[in-house]
């Protein structure tokens, strides 16, 4: 099943909830596709109705209007054993079942192949091992999965997914509670059986850096519609912009991330050798509020021209000398200095 | 450092816990007001030699159905409570979580405290007891309808707990009503059924109440590999391809009949049910219910067993009531598993 070549269609597809007798559609006319060997970022603000397309892609929750095809078989057509060899599924809920080894954790994914008492067969065992070393936790098989850490128990429930097989996988918020190194390798590891299995994954995700350098595709949930593409496409498009109305982030189109707006409390211009330590004296600057020009700075700040010799020399209005031997003495004494003037 | 021995471990607890299983049974046997030589108690088992009429009555017909209903009891409690922990997912859930006794108690305290002075039963007598189990069993059967009819309308797992625990109060009133209105040697008929028995269960009782925990127990291996996918919840479940109503509904009726039945016939047991599957996943440190459900059924055996022996008082004329035993059994277990895992978030 697995290497099967499929296609998802949304089509005008509304999602939401009932509402005693009515329904309340939180997103309408969604029109998205995916198709093996991609790896999907969804992104939206937080309320703005992720989970809940991700449980209607998933069948917990029946769509309000559209539809969902997969290989044009429309969704609601698969009974659920059938959908659990079609997708498999990660929630966001951190699961703390005591005395339950990563091995029996991954076995239950085996669930729609084993018999009535769920024994295990030769190959079964060897689509679990499999699993086990391709997510990196090889030696971990008799350990709890309550005393794992946060990042191993989220790879355990991944190798859950692939021991379930199914061309399809969803992830709600993946790299949540994950600290940076962790988020990386999750992403990548997905990134990398999307590759070698030929498996479509779809993830919501508000990590926009990491998913936009690994992904193949975002769906962009925006007030009004939903976007898809390359990251890099939508980035040129400008539809990151339009995901936060605020005064205090904006979306740097250069770096790719989110950046706070800051008060501008002056111009600077630096003199230096390019590399590190000028890259880093601009996000310093920048950090407490200054704004890079060529024309009439307020601030000259020659940079240090050798790692050994580390001094800022700095001429404010072309008068005041400044000296400082670390960008925090430097961002301290500046900030202190352009408050008063 | 049982690892390393040449049989696995899971098997050689297994043997031990079959062991100690069937020691405790000819104990319990053995144990009573009266000292029976253990030669002679061999002997009536077996089937073998010359007994004493008197002594192979009192053994076959009053200490052996009173250790098989001991049996019996720690069988059903036990599965009933691993079952509903799971299924709640939930480690202070037992076989009463859903209002069963409470619905079995309404039943008798309706016969015992509401018509037994009009129809005059003798509730000791065989008519008499009978009639308390059919009851028992009518009021548990009519707390399992609700909720079965609950649990196929509504999805949320919570819910359906919270709805069953509104039904045991309810139930709870109406008894307590009941009871005020009754008179003394009504009410001490009564609370004396809320203290459990074993030894009520007649030769004849046995009939019923052993294929019943069999029906039930059938039932709940039957929800072996649901109950496993369920640990992580029903939209995982739901997602591996379980459907998770029927599941439920599979494992509420194999609850329903073990703890009604043994409510009907022995009176609400406590703690049992709750102390050990936990006893359980410690020994084997699994959470697969292939190795809990039969382990629950050794343990529970087991503590039923010692509970019963203990109850007796060896060496003493009169007897305690066995829900007090069981208590004071299950509790300190509990206790010390609370106080184990402090963050006591699931099973």
């Amino acid at each position: 099943m697995s290497n099967q070549q499929v296609n998802i269609t949304v089509r005008n597809l509304s999602v939401g909830y009932k509402k005693g007798k009515s329904f309340v559609a939180i997103k309408e006319d969604i029109s998205v596709n995916a198709h093996s060997g991609e790896l999907i970022a969804l992104i939206g603000s937080n309320g703005i109705g992720k989970s809940t397309l991700l449980r209607t892609l998933t069948g917990f929750q029946k769509p309000l209007g559209g539809e969902i095809l997969f290989n044009d078989r429309k969704l609601g057509s698969f009974s659920i054993k059938e959908l659990a060899r079609v997708l498999s599924f990660v929630s966001t809920e951190a699961i703390r079942v005591q005395n339950l080894r990563v091995w029996e954790l991954l076995a239950m994914g085996r669930y729609p192949y084993t018999n009535l008492m769920g024994t295990l067969t030769d190959e079964d065992n060897r689509i679990i091992k499999r699993a086990i070393q391709q997510v990196g936790l090889a030696g971990y098989e008799d350990r709890m999965i309550d005393q794992i850490s946060d990042g191993e128990r989220q790879r355990a429930m991944i190798a859950r997914t692939l021991v379930q097989d199914t061309p399809l996988i969803i992830l709600d918020e993946p790299t949540a509670f994950l600290d940076i190194r962790n988020k990386y390798e999750i992403i990548h590891l997905l990134h990398d059986f999307v590759k070698t299995e030929n498996k479509t994954v779809l993830f919501s995700t508000h990590d926009l850096n990491i998913s936009t350098s690994e992904v193949d595709k975002i769906w962009l949930m925006l007030d009004d519609k939903v976007v898809e593409g390359a990251p890099e496409d939508l980035i040129i498009a400008g539809n990151f912009d339009q995901m936060f109305h605020s005064d205090k982030v904006y979306f740097n189109g250069e770096s790719g991330d989110f950046m706070l707006r800051k008060n501008v409390i002056g111009t600077y211009t630096l003199k230096g050798p390019e590399g590190k330590i000028f890259n880093w004296t601009c996000r310093a600057l920048q950090r407490i509020g200054l704004v890079y020009t060529e024309s009439d700075p307020l601030l000259v700040i020659n940079t240090p021209t050798e790692e050994k010799d580390m001094v800022w020399k700095v001429e404010i209005n072309s008068t005041e000398k400044l000296v400082c031997s670390s960008l925090y003495e430097l961002t301290a004494e500046l900030g202190k200095r352009l408050i008063r003037l | 450092m049982l690892k390393n021995l040449l049989i696995p471990r899971n098997t050689l607890l297994f043997g031990l816990l079959g062991l100690l299983a069937i020691l405790l049974f000819i104990l319990d046997i053995f144990f009573g007001s009266l000292l029976i030589p253990f030669k002679t108690i061999l002997q009536v088992l077996t089937g073998t030699g010359d007994v004493n009429p008197e002594i192979k009555s009192i053994i076959i017909d009053f200490r052996l159905p009173k250790a098989i209903t001991a049996v019996m009891t720690g069988m059903a409690l036990s599965i009933s409570g691993l079952q509903m922990q799971t299924i709640f997912r939930n480690p202070l859930a037992g076989p009463f979580v859903l209002g069963i006794s409470a619905g079995a108690s309404l039943g008798v305290a309706i016969l015992v405290l509401g018509f037994s002075s009009v129809f005059t039963l003798g509730l000791f007598t065989i008519s008499g007891s009978w009639a308390l189990v059919i009851v028992a069993w009518l009021g548990s059967a009519l707390v399992l309808f609700l909720i079965l009819a609950v649990s196929i309308r509504i999805k949320d797992i919570l819910t359906i707990l919270i709805l069953g625990m509104l039904f045991g109060s309810a139930s709870g009133a109406l008894v307590n009503i009941l009871q005020y209105f009754s008179n003394e040697s009504m009410l001490k008929s009564f609370v004396i059924w809320t203290m459990g028995s074993l030894g009520s269960v007649t030769k004849s009782q046995l009939n019923v109440l052993i294929p019943s925990v069999i029906i039930g127990l059938f039932l709940s291996f039957f929800s072996i590999k649901s109950l496993d996918v369920m640990l992580l919840g029903e939209q995982y479940a739901k997602s591996m391809g379980l459907r998770v109503r029927n599941a439920r509904f599979l494992v509420f009726t194999s609850t329903s009949i073990l703890a009604g039945s043994i409510t009907a016939f022995c009176g609400p047991i406590g703690f049992i049910g709750i102390a050990v599957p936990h006893i359980g996943r410690l020994l084997f440190k699994t959470a697969r219910h292939k190795i809990l459900i039969p382990s629950s059924l050794l343990l529970g055996s087991i503590v039923m067993l010692l509970s019963d022996i203990v109850s007796q008082m060896p060496g003493y004329e009169s007897t305690l009531p066995i829900n007090s035993v069981t208590a004071l059994v299950g509790i300190p277990v509990i206790i010390w598993i609370i106080l184990k895992n402090r963050k006591f978030s699931s099973v």
